[in-house]
C-alpha cells in the first residue's frame, strides 16, 4: 500500500491520523516537526504527506518546498487550525507553494482519507 | 486847528490801530489750518482765509462774492450743503463730516463746522464755516476699528475658549469658542454666570484659584465641565491672573479647550490596541483548540464506522460530533475576531446587500418594532464577501431588536457616500481610498452604560444574559470589518438608543483575475430562502461563475435534461421549501444524472437522506453560514 508520511506536531492529532490511516492499510511514517520529517523524508517508500502549518522547528511551508524538491511527485495535503502569515492564511500559502489540497481543522477524517485515495489513485472500499 | 489836529491825529492812531488788530486777526485766521469762510443769506461767500483759496488754488478776490453752488458745483451743493446752512441759519450750530475733493489736496475727509453769526439785534446774518481736514485721524481711526476687528475674529475663530473673570468668579467675558464648546446659545445670559456652575466637581475651583494666585499662570490639565445641556466635557484650561497697580487680583483669564476628541482618539486606540492583544491571544487559543476538535472527530467518526448503525452508541458518537460542529463554529468565530482566517472578497454592491438582508430582517420581524431604510439608488461597491456583510448586518439588527424588545421602537439604517477626507478626520488614521462607504444603524432602544460601551467589541462581552448567544457576535463583525480596512465604531445613551456606524473603503478597480479561476464554470444554483441565496448567488456571481438559478422542479428537471447548457455543478440550500431533498434524489437516480453536489443545510437539520448522500453525488456537505470562502473551496475541489 501507499506510504503516507504524517507531519504533526500535536501528538493526540498524530496518533489519531496513525490509527485512521492504519486502518485503511496505509503505511504510515510520522514526524513530529518539519525539521524531522525534512531530516528523514523517504522518498522511495513516501507516496503522500499530511502536514500541518504551524510547527516548531520548521514549519509546513518549509516542509512543502522542501520534499516536493526532493521528490516533485509527492503528493501533499496541508492542514491547518489557522492564523495568518502577512496578507494570507498559512493554508492559502500552502495551496499557493503547490499543496494538492488544503484542509481547515478540525475536518472530517473520512474527507480526508477520500481525498488521499483520489490523489493516489486508490481504489475506494468501504 | 491844533484840536482838529489832535483829532485828526486820534483818529488815524485809531485806525492804524484797527489796522494793526486786523492784520492780526487776518493772519490768525490765514493761517488757522481749517478752511474758515464767512456766508451770507444768499450762499455766498463774503470772506475766506488763505487756508480756504490755497486749497482751492484761488486768489482772494476771485472767491468773494461768489456762490457756493458755483465753488462746489451745483449738485454737491443742492444735496450735501444747502440744507446744513439752512438749518444753521434757524439758529444752530451744525456739525458733520464728509468726504469731498478740494482742487489742491484731492479727496479728503473734513469735519465742517458751521456757526450762525447774528447782529446785536439777534438777526443772523451770516454764518461762520470752519472745514477742518481730519482724514488723517480718519485713518487712523479706521486702523484701529480694522484691527480691533482682526482681534474679534481671532478670538472668535479660534477653537479656544476665552473667559475673563472677576477675583469672584462671575464671567466678565466669554467668547464664542467658549458658548460653542458649552452649548450655550444665550450669550448675554452667560455674562450673569459664575464660572463655578460649569465645574462637575465642587470646590474645584476654588483649589485651582488658590494655585493661580501663587504662580500667576497655571496649565491645570482635564477638568470636566458641564454643558448647558448638563453634558460633561473634558477640557483642558489654562489660567492666568492679572493683578493691578496696588497688586491685588483684577481679574483672571481662562483659557479652555475641548478635549473630548482628543479623548475619544485615545480611548479608541487604546481600545484597537486591547483588541489586537485579545485577538492574539485568542486566537491562539482557537488554533489549539482546532488541533483538539480534530482528534475528538477523527475518533468519533472512526467509532461510527465500527457501531451499528441506529445503535444506542451510535447516536451518542452523533451527539460528540455535533458538540465538535458547534465547537469549531467558536473557534471559527474566535479566528474571524482575530482575523487569522482568509474572507475570499469580491466586488460587491453593498446597497443590494444591505438591502436584501432588511428584506429578510422584515420577513420575520417581531411586532411593535419599525424599520426605517435610507439608501441611494446609486451604487456603492466595496471588495468584500457578501456573506459575511450579510452577517454584520444581520446580527446588527439583531442586537437593535433585542434592545427594543421591551418597549418597540424604530430602527433607521442608511447609507450614504462620504469622502475619504472626512472619514480621515473622522477617524484619525490614514485611509485607504478616496471614498467610503458609510452605513448607520441606529436603533431607540435601551442603549448603554459608557462603560459598557468601552467593552462591546471584545469577545465573549455580552451584554445579554449569560446563555443568551456566546458574545462573539460583535467581536466577529469587528474583525470582518477590520479585515476589509473599514472601521466600526458605536455612539450609545442609556435609554435613548445605540448607533453603530460602519465604515468601508469604495472599491474603484477590479481586483487581480486570479482569484477568480472558475470563470465560465456554470452552476446550477437551487435556491432556498429567498433573501439568503440572493446573498449567496451575489458572491458567487462575483467570483466569475455563471449561475443558473430555480427554485422549482420543473425547472430541475428541464435543466438536466437539455444537453447544450449543462451545469458543472450544483448547489443546493436544504431549505428550499419548493425542492424536497427527497424530490431532488429521486430526480437524480430516474435521470442518471452524475454533476456534482455541494449541499448546505443549517447546523441543527436533521441527517439528510441517505440516499442523497451515499449516492456518491454529494461532494460537499457545508453547514450555514457559509462562507465565501468555504463555498469556493467546496466548488474547487468538488469540480476538479
Amino acid at each position: 500500500m501507499p506510504g503516507v508520511l504524517i507531519v504533526e506536531d500535536e501528538k493526540e492529532l498524530r496518533e489519531m491520523l496513525k490509527i485512521s490511516l492504519a486502518r485503511r492499510k496505509f503505511t504510515v511514517l510520522e514526524a513530529e516537526n518539519g525539521r524531522d520529517a525534512i531530516v528523514h523524508f523517504k522518498p522511495s517508500i513516501t507516496d503522500l504527506v499530511v502536514t500541518d502549518l504551524i510547527m516548531p522547528d520548521e514549519d509546513g511551508l518549509k516542509v512543502i518546498m522542501k520534499l516536493r524538491e526532493i521528490k516533485p511527485s509527492i503528493k501533499i495535503i496541508a492542514i491547518s487550525g489557522g492564523g495568518k502569515a502577512g496578507p494570507g492564511s498559512y493554508l492559502s500559502l500552502a495551496k499557493a507553494l503547490g499543496a494538492n489540497a488544503i484542509f481547515s481543522k478540525p475536518f472530517s477524517i473520512n474527507d480526508l482519507i477520500a481525498r488521499i485515495e483520489e490523489l493516489l489513485d486508490v481504489e475506494q472500499h468501504k | 486847528m491844533a484840536e482838529n489836529k489832535s483829532d485828526s491825529t486820534d483818529k488815524t492812531e485809531v485806525l492804524r490801530y484797527l489796522e494793526k488788530e486786523k492784520d492780526i486777526s487776518d493772519q490768525i485766521i490765514d493761517h488757522s489750518r481749517s478752511m474758515i469762510t464767512v456766508i451770507n443769506r444768499d450762499y455766498n461767500y463774503e470772506k475766506v482765509n488763505a487756508t480756504f483759496c490755497n486749497a482751492h488754488k484761488v486768489a482772494d478776490e476771485s472767491v468773494v462774492g461768489k456762490s457756493l453752488s458755483d465753488v462746489w458745483g451745483y449738485d454737491t451743493f443742492n444735496r450735501f450743503i444747502k440744507s446744513n446752512i439752512d438749518l444753521c441759519f434757524t439758529g444752530k450750530t451744525v456739525r458733520y463730516e464728509a468726504a469731498f475733493n478740494t482742487p489742491k489736496l484731492g479727496k479728503r475727509y473734513f469735519e465742517v463746522i458751521f456757526r450762525p453769526i447774528s447782529t446785536g439785534t439777534g438777526e443772523i446774518t451770516h454764518l461762520l464755516a470752519e472745514t477742518t481736514d481730519i482724514d488723517d485721524l480718519m485713518q487712523s481711526k479706521r486702523a484701529v476699528i480694522e484691527k480691533e476687528e482682526e482681534f474679534r475674529t481671532f478670538e472668535t475663530n479660534l477653537p479656544i475658549g476665552f473667559l475673563r473673570l472677576d477675583p469672584g468668579g462671575n464671567i466678565l467675558h466669554a467668547n464664542r469658542a467658549f458658548l460653542r464648546i458649552m452649548e450655550c446659545h444665550d450669550e448675554i445670559s452667560i455674562t450673569r454666570m459664575n464660572i463655578r456652575s460649569f465645574y462637575v466637581e465642587e470646590g474645584l475651583f476654588d483649589i485651582q484659584l488658590d494655585q493661580l494666585l501663587d504662580c500667576n499662570t497655571k496649565n491645570f490639565g482635564r477638568v470636566y465641565l458641564k454643558n448647558c445641556n448638563k453634558d460633561e466635557i473634558p477640557c483642558r484650561i489654562t489660567g492666568y491672573v492679572a493683578v493691578n497697580d496696588e497688586g491685588t487680583t483684577a481679574y483672571i483669564d481662562f483659557a479652555i479647550e475641548d478635549s473630548s476628541r482628543e479623548l475619544m482618539l485615545e480611548n479608541r486606540l487604546q481600545q484597537a490596541q486591547k483588541l489586537e492583544t485579545i485577538g492574539a491571544l485568542a486566537g491562539g487559543i482557537a488554533h489549539d483548540f482546532n488541533n483538539i476538535l480534530a482528534t475528538i472527530s477523527g475518533y468519533a467518526e472512526m467509532l461510527k464506522e465500527d457501531l451499528p448503525k441506529n445503535s444506542e452508541n451510535f447516536d451518542k458518537v452523533g451527539r460528540i460530533q455535533a458538540a465538535v460542529t458547534r465547537g469549531r463554529s467558536i473557534t471559527n468565530q474566535i479566528l474571524t475576531f482575530s482575523r487569522q482566517v482568509d474572507q475570499e472578497k469580491v466586488q460587491i454592491n453593498v446597497s443590494e446587500v444591505l438591502k436584501e438582508t432588511i428584506a429578510f430582517v422584515k420577513s420575520a420581524m417581531p411586532s411593535g418594532l419599525v424599520i426605517r431604510s435610507r439608501i441611494p439608488k446609486r451604487k456603492a461597491f466595496v471588495f468584500a464577501d457578501p456573506t459575511q456583510l450579510f452577517r454584520v448586518f444581520l446580527n446588527l439588527m439583531t442586537n437593535a431588536f433585542h434592545a427594543m424588545e421591551e418597549k418597540g421602537g424604530l430602527l433607521t439604517v442608511s447609507l450614504s457616500v462620504v469622502e475619504g477626507k472626512i472619514v480621515k478626520h473622522e477617524l484619525n488614521k490614514d485611509i485607504v481610498a478616496d471614498e467610503y462607504v458609510l452605513i448607520t444603524f441606529k436603533d431607540t432602544g435601551k442603549g448603554m452604560e459608557p462603560s459598557l460601551i468601552k467593552r462591546i467589541f471584545e469577545p465573549f462581552f455580552t451584554t445579554r444574559d449569560v446563555g443568551k448567544g456566546t458574545g462573539l457576535g460583535l467581536s466577529v463583525i469587528h474583525g470582518i470589518i477590520t479585515e476589509m480596512e473599514g472601521e466600526i465604531l458605536v455612539s450609545s445613551k442609556k435609554d435613548i438608543g445605540s448607533a453603530f456606524i460602519i465604515y468601508l473603503p469604495v472599491s474603484k478597480k477590479y481586483t487581480d483575475p486570479s482569484v477568480r479561476p472558475d470563470k465560465r464554470k456554470k452552476i446550477l444554483f437551487l435556491t432556498g430562502n429567498k433573501h439568503e441565496s440572493r446573498i449567496l448567488s451575489l458572491a458567487l456571481e462575483g467570483s466569475g461563475y455563471d449561475l443558473i438559478k430555480i427554485n422549482n422542479s420543473e425547472n430541475l428537471i428541464k435543466v438536466m435534461t437539455t444537453t447544450e447548457d449543462h451545469p458543472d455543478l450544483v448547489i443546493y440550500m436544504t431549505d428550499s421549501k419548493q425542492i424536497q431533498q427527497r424530490e431532488l434524489a429521486a430526480i437524480y437516480s430516474r435521470l442518471k444524472i452524475s454533476t456534482p453536489c455541494i449541499l448546505i443545510t443549517d447546523p441543527d437539520q436533521e441527517i439528510m437522506e441517505e440516499k442523497l448522500l451515499n449516492s456518491g453525488i454529494i461532494k460537499q456537505h457545508l453547514l450555514k453560514p457559509v462562507s465565501l470562502r468555504e463555498i469556493r473551496d467546496a466548488i474547487q475541489s468538488s469540480i476538479s
